[in-house]
């Protein structure tokens, strides 16, 4: 059927008829035109939306951003959104001829919808277990750290503490009765998260209901009745650990190291209390970046807490069963960091433990000992002893094993507080790079390093939380304690020193799970470090020198950041979704297949509705007169315009448009800074880029239309005597240009948007702050997410707004492929000043003449 | 331009008003959906409503969609937008359906807001 028929139904109805008269049917026909192009678009932006949509779910994909469950849960929305809404459009315009549409996409929702879906989380399960009683097998009812312990105690045989689980049941329970999930969950996708900052006041504010919140009288009960037990076999003095073991936790590739709360000494009747906080400690800032950092949804990781009695310990620690900084370098070896008392010194970084070095066998031998300040904290045959168990223990678990452990100082029992599976660095050979790195004077000497590897940048001084904020990325942190709390800043970092702590330390388990290069005991680091500038931290010696390498041994980085996301429940989540959303399949117009019915994906219903809808408004027969026209200078040139009335300076037959015809001003004036400044051609970086075929199909008035038949790729004017909408998709980029220029000053407006590139996100990123800041010196407003910048001038008169519009013609030419030079600060200045100085002339030049004629 | 916000939680429903007044618009503001509907009727009584809404899907009481469909009811031709930092496809779908004009994301960039309160303004006029 012809678009002429979809377009105006009174007319298909009345048209023969004689009594009505000419001029009647004219204006019925101009408002039909006017309409379907309001809907076309509608549908054109709608169109813009998906696509952003899927490039956002792309770019979640490449894994270079980290992201939670709330970012899969968005992007489907909004893309989901924009193409029912262009199948709307597009029912409106083809006037419900596919009536398959609608339906298809309703499929290809829902079984998105299945992919979202968080699963029924409803425990069922007692409120408490005996630790005696768990094994491995509970482990999603008790958490790893609880089930392992259990598994510790009954199947390997060995010392544990006496204690008991509140299980995931309990939890659930709990988050029940004060109806915190959906309060949690909508506070969650309610906020910003963008900056830490902003993840700073989600986490208070997470914490703070957690805590306000009441445990159920049966919940409470049940923990003081199981208290009293413990006290009743240990006598008056008992006090107790009360230690996080959620759910997932302890899963191979995450370790949570010291991300959640263990709280030390807690009197009997304080439990119900403490437990509440170490429930709270799960929205804590550091454990809600690492989830996010791992891509584990909040639902995907409930609360159990371990109850255990305190050991009086005379000595305390952790024990490697492989060495977690060089393994197998000398052989295999068992690494033991041992300090008096209880192993939280260890642990928490805030002090230099002993190490004692064994042989990985089953009757271990010392082979090294280092001493810390004071005494040995432990005899020859207790180190032995404790390096067997931990060898039995990874034969146990046929993986190597992180151990706590602390020596009883009533009987001297060895008694195993956690075991569970040890991240290992990945080693690297700096053998290559020595000679370079011996020419640098060296800052700071004598660390120790717990995640080898060679990095150069910024030191960067921490001290107090809120240093956190100021953080620049890809600076060398450097702390005076390993305390865990810093292990947010470990993503943005680049390599790490602090003036305490060993390998054992949860900071440092953090480091190797980032593979960051850090150096910790590194005496009068901060000090040191202070405004040293840039510096090399040579992460396998245990120093840092000033400066960076000399040319050639430049190190950015020691090695590619493991991508965390990978194989995390979110990203397999998104994995799925996205297969319902960015495959195209419909590829060919033509094919009999090109129908609503073989869309499997959004990317096919947009491609689908794009295609007939462009169609309609472009090829439609007998619609010569009144639509969409190529645009012609000379030579016909690769954009097509639509006239929504008075866009054109009369009447114009045929499929093309000439420039002199066009009459609508914004589009006249956005022409003029196009074409004011020659373009220099693509960057040299990059010849045979796709924006060259952009820019030929500009400035080339030989290229013919063939070139391009694809609807998806076409540059589109909307225009009518005051109003211009450009929508064009030069293949990575997704631009609009939009501007209303008439008498009422407060309906003007001229707005900028695009998002994309075709270099890394950086560079991309790059680029669009590089032109908000110049826009912004042209009097834009501007916003800049990532690579997408969003940029409006509004309230000016309609001189004003048509020079702004000129400004956007010239910058969209010459920004062009000007991503791929965003890594050479010299060629950004160069860049800057060009645009500047362009820009400045462009005004002045618009200032005197104002001429918009052709 | 004549605004009318509808959001539960007040402090954003206070910035947000500022913010649009700052740039010349006129707001109104409603923090469920009963003084929102109500506010709507004094306004279409009075012969000078709103140019367009902007509504808040998940609300104590009557809910952002069944107050959409009493708008829609009310003033077919009224454009809404409905803004929410609860993602979910079927809500949007639904709204959609029921009329909304568009479905947007909190957090939302005031630019972006105001384009499409002005948009969908200009589409209804």
């Amino acid at each position: 059927m012809a678009f002429w028929q979809y377009l105006c139904p009174w007319w298909r109805k009345r048209g023969a008829s004689a009594d009505v008269g000419q001029a009647e049917r004219e204006e019925a026909l101009k408002k039909a035109v006017r309409q379907r192009c309001a809907a076309f678009r509608q549908l054109l932006s709608a169109n813009k939306r998906a696509l952003e949509g899927m490039s956002e779910m792309e770019e979640l994909l490449c894994g270079a951003r980290l992201f939670g469950m709330e970012h899969v849960r968005a992007a489907s929305t909004r893309v989901t959104a924009a193409v029912f809404q262009m199948v709307r459009e597009f029912q409106a315009l083809s006037q419900g001829s596919w009536p398959g549409l609608p339906g298809a996409l309703e499929r290809i929702v829902a079984d998105m919808e299945v992919r979202l879906a968080r699963p029924q989380d409803v425990s069922p399960g007692p409120l408490l277990l005996p630790l005696r009683e768990l094994s491995l097998a509970d482990v999603s009812l008790v958490g790893g750290k609880m089930a392992s312990l259990g598994e510790v105690a009954v199947h390997a045989g060995l010392d544990v503490p006496d204690g008991f689980a509140v299980t995931v049941a309990a939890y659930e329970r709990f988050m029940a009765y004060n109806d915190l999930r959906g309060e949690l969950e909508h506070c969650i996708r309610a906020a910003s998260t963008a900056g830490l900052d902003a993840l700073f006041s989600l986490s208070t504010a997470l914490q703070q209901r957690v805590l306000a919140a009441q445990l159920p009288p049966d919940l409470e009960e049940a923990i003081t009745a199981a208290v009293a037990d413990m006290q009743a076999r240990a006598g008056e003095d008992l006090l107790l650990a009360v230690r996080s073991s959620a759910v997932g936790e302890d899963m191979p590739g995450v370790s949570f190291a010291g991300q959640f709360r263990s709280e030390l000494n807690v009197p009997p009747e304080e439990v119900c209390r403490v437990w509440k906080e170490v429930v709270a400690c799960k929205y804590a800032l550091a454990a809600m970046t690492y989830r996010r950092q791992h891509g584990i949804p909040d639902h995907a990781m409930p609360m159990a807490v371990g109850v255990l009695a305190m050991v009086r310990a005379s000595a305390g620690g952790v024990a490697y069963s492989r060495d977690p900084v060089a393994p197998g370098q000398q052989g295999e070896r068992v690494v033991i960091n041992a300090v008096h008392g209880l192993p939280v010194g260890v642990v928490d970084g805030a002090q230099v433990p002993h190490v004692y070095v064994c042989s990985h066998t089953n009757a271990p031998e010392l082979l090294e000992t280092r001493q810390a300040e004071g005494p040995l904290p432990l005899d020859e045959g207790q180190a032995r002893r404790l390096a067997r168990v931990a060898v039995a223990l990874e034969e146990y678990y046929n993986a190597p094993q992180d151990v706590e452990w602390a020596i009883d100082s009533t009987d001297g029992r060895l008694v195993i507080l956690q075991s569970r599976p040890l991240q290992i660095a990945s080693s690297l050979d700096l053998t290559p790079h020595m000679d370079s790195l011996n020419q640098l004077p060296v800052l700071a000497d004598g660390g120790v390093p717990v995640s080898r590897g060679l990095v150069s940048g910024t030191a960067f001084v921490a001290r107090r939380e809120a240093d956190m904020l100021a953080f620049p990325e890809g600076a060398i942190l450097v702390v005076e304690r390993a305390w865990p709390r810093w292990a947010p800043l470990l993503s943005r970092a680049a390599g790490l020193v602090s003036e305490s702590g060993g390998v054992a330390g949860h900071l440092a388990s953090v480091a190797r799970e980032y593979a960051l290069p850090a150096v910790f005991s590194l005496p009068g680091a901060c000090r040191l470090l202070d405004s040293a500038g840039a510096v090399t931290l040579d992460a396998h010696n245990g120093r840092v020198l000033s400066g960076l390498p000399p040319q050639g041994a430049s190190l950015t980085s020691s090695a590619a950041p493991p991508c965390l996301m990978a194989g995390s429940p979110v990203y397999r989540c998104l994995q799925e979704v996205a297969q319902f959303v960015t495959p195209l399949h419909l590829l060919w117009p033509d094919a009999p297949d090109f129908t609503p019915e073989h869309c499997r994906s959004l990317h096919d219903i947009i491609r689908f509705c794009h295609e007939k809808a462009a169609g309609l408004v472009f090829r439609g027969e007998g619609l010569n007169g009144h639509m969409g026209k190529q645009l012609r200078v000379g030579a016909r040139l690769q954009y097509w315009v639509v006239d929504m009335g008075g866009g054109f300076d009369g009447v114009v037959a045929g499929p093309e448009v000439e420039l002199r015809r066009i009459a609508s001003r914004p589009m006249l004036a956005f022409w003029k800074g196009l074409t004011a400044v020659p373009w220099a051609g693509p960057p040299a970086t990059d010849a045979g880029g796709f924006m060259s075929a952009v820019f030929e199909s500009a400035m080339n008035p030989a290229l013919e239309s063939t070139a391009a038949n694809d609807m998806a790729e076409r540059n589109i004017f909307i225009i009518d005597a005051h109003y211009m909408l450009l929508q064009a998709r030069y293949g990575y980029h997704f631009c609009t240009i939009e501007c209303r220029a008439a008498g009422e000053i407060h309906e003007n407006f001229v707005s900028f948007q695009f998002k994309g590139g075709a270099a890394d996100l950086q560079r991309r990123c790059l680029r669009a702050a590089l032109l908000a800041e110049l826009l912004e010196e042209q009097g834009f407003r501007s916003e800049v997410r990532q690579d997408a910048l969003f940029a409006i001038a509004e309230g000016l008169d309609e001189g004003e707004t048509l020079q702004k519009a000129a400004l956007l013609g010239y910058v969209l030419l010459h920004s062009r492929q000007t991503d791929m030079l965003m890594q050479d600060q010299n060629r950004v200045e160069v860049l800057r000043r060009t645009w500047r100085t362009d820009m400045a002339a462009l005004v002045q030049d618009w200032s005197q003449s104002g001429n918009l004629k052709y | 331009m004549r605004v009318l916000f509808v959001d539960d939680e007040t402090e954003f429903l206070e910035l947000m008003k500022k913010r649009l007044v700052r740039r010349s618009f006129s707001v109104d503001t409603a923090s469920d959906g009963e003084s929102a509907l109500r506010l709507l009727d004094e306004t279409l009584n009075s012969g000078e409503s709103f140019d367009a809404v902007v509504l808040d899907v998940r609300m104590p009481g009557t809910d952002g969609l069944e107050v959409l469909r009493q708008m829609k009811e009310r003033r077919p031709a009224l454009p809404v937008i409905l803004l929410t930092g609860h993602a979910s496809m079927g809500v949007a779908m639904q709204g959609l359906d029921l009329g909304a004009y568009d479905y947007m994301l909190k957090p939302v960039g005031i630019n972006e807001l105001i384009i499409k309160i002005s948009e969908a303004a200009r589409m209804a006029a």
